[in-house]
């Protein structure tokens, strides 16, 4: 965690909050006016958080990404990406108010959500060998139903093990589960020392 | 007007359809501030949010701010 803030201090600054830089050289995809509207917004609520801190609007034709950068981009991450989900969540509440012409607005800092994304994937692979190699089902963390898709999918073609998720609400948890297939079929039989699934 | 009301007035008149219904009352207490946000009763969904997701995201960048100052703030919505 404090890598990364050391990291997003060393950013470089781009003028300071609130200043319209006006640099806009695709005008054509915003006819909307939705992500200028979106980046005053953010500026706005990271301002009255007393962030220092500056937003940058990159777009493509279906979503807006706010990239947030400055000395207390950090804080407007916050712990576990807390508080920039919150700004994403509100950002989009704001934005979207009205049915016409959705778009899903991105709250991001740097390179944040893709590596935020690659830890998790690559955690679940860690987690999902564990589960094939201790023949256990191993309960991960609670997380929100964007990340738990993104689970679901990168170890829907893993070897050996199923996914599901269980609980409610803000308690629910991915559980990777061994396949019972995974008994029979392999060479490693004669490896196994521990029985499956239950001790 | 309070640093951490004005926060909270800006979003929820960003959320709301009648944005000069909005009022945050700040009542300083002993060891925390609470904040007292009426709208519109029509708007009131929109404050809240589905399963009160609007209503936590604004709690949780209420306590990401407080929490800088060494203060602890408390969100009521008033129905």
């Amino acid at each position: 965690m404090d890598e990364r803030e050391n990291e997003l201090k060393e950013a470089p600054l781009e003028g300071a909050l609130l200043v319209g830089v006006e640099d806009r050289d695709d005008d054509d995809l915003d006819e909307d006016g939705k992500a200028d509207y979106a980046r005053e917004v953010l500026e706005g609520i990271l301002s009255r958080m007393d962030l220092d801190a500056t937003v940058d609007v990159r777009e493509d034709d279906e979503r807006v990404v706010l990239d947030v950068a400055g000395p207390d981009a950090g804080r407007a991450i916050g712990k576990k990406g807390q508080t920039l989900d919150a700004l994403q969540f509100l950002v989009n509440k704001i934005v979207n108010r009205f049915p016409d012409g959705r778009r899903y607005i991105v709250v991001d800092s740097g390179d944040y959500r893709d590596r935020h994304d690659k830890n998790l994937v690559n955690m679940a692979r860690r987690e999902a060998k564990r589960a094939v190699d201790q023949g256990r089902t191993i309960t991960l963390e609670p997380m929100p139903a964007r990340d738990r898709r993104l689970i679901h999918l990168s170890l829907a073609k893993f070897p050996d093990v199923t996914t599901k998720s269980n609980g409610e609400g803000l308690g629910r948890r991915i559980q990777i589960i061994p396949s019972s297939g995974s008994r029979g079929g392999g060479g490693g039989d004669r490896d196994r020392r521990r029985p499956r699934r239950r001790d | 007007m309070d640093q951490l009301a004005e926060l909270i007035d800006y979003i929820a008149r960003a959320l709301v359809d009648d944005p000069e219904d909005v009022t945050v009352e700040a009542v300083e207490g002993d060891r925390a501030i609470i904040l007292e946000l009426t709208v519109a009763p029509s708007d009131l969904g929109k404050v809240i949010g589905k399963d009160g997701r609007t209503a936590r995201a604004m709690r949780t960048l209420l306590s990401a701010t407080s929490a800088r100052m060494r203060r602890r703030a408390i969100l009521d919505i008033l129905e």
